[in-house]
């Protein structure tokens, strides 16, 4: 796989155990979802470039385990992400319930630039649901969240939730906010991008002035 | 009719007389395994004395060893992972197993009286049940562990009884048609019910492999510090996700004979491919400083095993790995990081695992495992690399032909090739090597089938098998097995012929050899067979065994 791109971003999926965090890193990797999956083991690691804006990049994502055990393994991924799922299943009110946990932790021990998404996954079962949607938008709204709705059942929004991250992360990059020059902001410049000789100067006129070549 | 082991030996002392200038087959200079007596451990287990219960530290830490050795002790003082109990888990009530049963009202112990009588439990041949020293339940291999505190109380009871008023422990109690053997490992107790005809030796190791399963998990320091801490704790919490795990190793255990004599089976490949296959990851890997072992395993079978001079892994080890993988589909879809403590090897910390499956059409996994923790990129670099070299060098061609049971190779059916017609079974052990091979290597296929029948089952059943297999001759050799290795009184051959079949063990210093015959074979013609079968196993040996070490 020697793909050229111009940005690699780094992703972290976290949330509870038996939320659907694997089978949403699975579709989106092109896997076949599987019914009786059995739990991450520490943490799994997925890459795969797409097409952002015209922008070749790859996203580099690390699936964390949710149970207790394995919080001191995932914890240490926290650092130099520059984006997050954070995962809940609709049908389940204890995962839900759990993200201010999952959400302190990434506040704490994340770069505060970071992207996070909340997706509530499952939501092919809706006879089952026990999370409303205007419940979690809610919830997104007062902390500052992304919000989408997923099924890696059916693949329903989730290459939109890997996208809208994305795609937020690029614009931030943009408009200067965040600097992948800076250690642990998660990015870095692809195989494809000559990196610039001279420290970058920070844009003071109007985006449309960057120069961005291959 | 049956011949007592004085009989026996003279014959045994000819056979052996014509292999004496060699090895015995699947001996060599070095063993990538390390082949300490499994028997005797699991033996002493039984004698303990009540103080050294309670003393579970490992005398030394491996993993610090190395660390120190590479220089970089200073860098990695925070390897290990071992959790702090969150702040939190503070408020979690500090009752006692006895005043939860005395809370009871008579209706909810009517119902769990009810439980304990219903068939989901009855009708188990075997039972499994872990639970802390508080009598807290952690894990029962069927039924509710909830619904089962009470029992859990039980056993709690009786274990504290013998210990305080006799200042003994409670190894097993036996009736008629049922034993029941109890482990003590430091805060847990580990308890088996069996209707089998397992020997009590023989549920003791399966209750220490599951005991060093959850180690595999935690870490011993970890796991001390937890009851330490908080001896009411609830460890079903940091066990969420492994029960599949023991589940497992439960399974195989009773039937994989590679746990009955303490030995792993390898692959069988041709010379060549197993060379190849070591080359590939020694020349890839020996300039990754941290790298402990290198491991490629398929279908519950060593391929090949690179370590870092010096060390050496357990086959219990081993087989925790094997369950590892097997237990998980998700080792296929992805690359894992993961921590891993390997109880005989290192039961205090966690070595580092990327683990993978080598090719989407190769069934073989790899673990490349290390103790710094940082150490992904490059080792999921080397395994890419070492792919790229297997493919290019049709070792993952040997591998599938291998795995798929390749009706060409003299190792898939070895019976046909042996030319033997009255064998209907063996299993052969090389001591020295720890290394097994038996007559009906498992296939893929068959622990699948036999995984996908178990879940429905588990329960006693009468029913007869026509066409045996490994599976099935388990449980035969297990009696055999008990009697040879007895400790009081040790034999050296058993021979036992009736109308069913003809059964002969024999066990030497070198190696240890099960065979089935036909009903009522003669004694010579027995001997004669089991020469001619040696000679087999000493032709293909470079096949069917690994047969060095190699190094990093």
């Amino acid at each position: 796989m020697s793909e050229s791109y111009e940005y690699l971003f780094k992703f972290l999926i976290i949330g509870s155990a038996g939320t659907g965090k694997s089978s949403l890193l699975n579709n989106f990797l092109g896997n076949k979802f599987k019914e009786d999956r059995c739990h991450t083991i520490g943490v799994e690691f997925g890459s795969k470039i797409i097409n952002i804006g015209g922008k070749s990049t790859k996203l580099q994502i690390w699936d964390t385990a949710g149970q207790e055990r394995f919080r001191s393994v995932t914890r240490s991924y926290y650092r130099g992400a520059a984006g997050a799922l954070l995962v809940y299943d609709v049908t389940s009110r204890d995962s839900f319930n759990a993200l201010s946990n999952w959400l302190r932790d990434a506040r704490t021990l994340a770069s505060p630039n970071i992207v996070i998404l909340l997706v509530g996954n499952k939501k092919d079962l809706e006879g089952s649901r026990e999370v409303t949607f205007t419940e979690a938008s809610q919830f997104a709204q007062e902390n500052e969240l992304m919000f989408l709705e997923t099924s890696a059942r059916t693949g329903e929004n989730v290459e939109e939730a890997f996208l809208k991250c994305s795609k937020t992360i690029l614009a931030k990059i943009e408009t200067g906010e965040l600097d992948p020059e800076r250690i642990g902001s998660g990015i870095q410049y692809g195989t494809g991008t000559s990196k610039k000789l001279a420290a970058p100067k920070k844009p003071v006129k109007p985006p449309s002035d960057c120069a961005c070549n291959v | 009719m049956a011949s007592t082991s004085k009989d026996s030996v003279p014959d045994g002392d000819k056979v052996a007389g014509n292999l004496g200038d060699d090895l015995e087959p699947g001996a060599c200079s070095d063993s990538i395994l390390n082949p300490e007596d499994s028997f005797e451990e699991f033996a002493s287990e039984l004698t303990p004395n009540l103080q050294e219960r309670n003393i579970l530290t490992a005398k030394s830490s491996t993993i610090s060893e190395i660390q120190s050795e590479i220089g970089e002790c200073s860098q990695l003082h925070g390897t290990k992972s071992s959790d702090n109990l969150q702040s939190k888990d503070e408020s979690i009530s500090a009752s006692t197993s006895s005043s939860n049963l005395l809370e009871q009202n008579g209706d909810e112990a009517d119902d769990k009286d009810d439980y304990l009588h219903s068939p989901e439990l009855v009708n188990k041949e075997k039972h499994v049940f872990i639970l802390s020293s508080a009598g807290k339940p952690i894990y029962s291999r069927y039924g509710n562990e909830d619904k089962l505190a009470g029992l859990c109380g039980v056993i709690q009871a009786l274990v504290s009884v013998v210990e305080e008023q006799n200042q003994d422990i409670l190894r097993s109690i036996s009736t008629k048609d049922c034993k029941v053997v109890f482990l003590m490992k430091g805060p847990l107790i580990l308890v088996a019910v069996s209707k089998s005809n397992e020997s009590e030796t023989q549920l003791v190791m399966q209750l220490t492999y599951a005991f060093n399963q959850i180690v595999s998990v935690l870490t011993l320091t970890q796991l001390n510090r937890i009851f330490e801490q908080r001896r009411n704790y609830d460890l079903r919490r940091l066990l969420s996700g492994a029960e599949r795990l023991i589940d497992h190793l439960l399974i195989f255990m009773e039937k994989d004979p590679a746990f009955l004599l303490g030995a792993v089976r390898c692959l069988p490949l041709p010379e060549k491919s197993r060379e190849n296959i070591t080359n590939a990851i020694t020349s890839t890997c020996n300039k990754i400083r941290d790298l402990v072992f290198a491991i490629l395993l398929a279908g519950n079978q060593l391929i090949t095993l690179v370590r870092m001079k010096k060390y050496t892994l357990h086959p219990s080890d081993i087989h925790l790995l094997f369950n590892l993988v097997r237990s998980s589909e998700s080792f296929k879809t992805a690359e894992s990081w993961t921590p891993i403590c390997l109880p005989k090897f290192d039961a205090t910390g966690f070595l580092h695992g990327h683990v993978s499956y080598i090719s989407e059409d190769c069934q073989a996994c790899l673990l490349l495992l290390t103790v710094q923790r940082d150490a992904f990129f490059p080792l999921s670099q080397a395994k890419h690399t070492i792919a790229d070299k297997l493919r290019r060098s049709n070792c993952l061609v040997a591998i599938n032909d291998a795995l798929n049971r390749n009706k060409e190779l003299p190792t898939t059916n070895p019976l046909k090739h042996i030319g033997i017609p009255e064998i209907r079974h063996f299993m052969y052990k090389c001591k020295s090597t720890a290394q097994l091979f038996t007559s009906d290597p498992i296939c893929l296929d068959k622990l699948q089938d036999y995984r996908l029948r178990h879940k429905e089952g588990g329960d006693i059943t009468e029913k007869k098998i026509t066409k045996l297999s490994d599976i099935e001759h388990v449980r035969k050799y297990r009696k055999f097995c008990s009697q040879i290795h007895c400790t009081s009184t040790p034999a050296k051959l058993i021979f036992r012929s009736n109308s069913d079949d003809t059964i002969l063990a024999w066990i030497t210093n070198g190696f240890e050899l099960y065979v089935t015959f036909d009903a009522l074979m003669e004694k010579d013609q027995a001997i004669r067979a089991i020469d001619r079968l040696l000679h087999w196993i000493k032709r293909e040996e470079e096949r069917i065994f690994i047969m060095n070490a190699p190094t990093f």
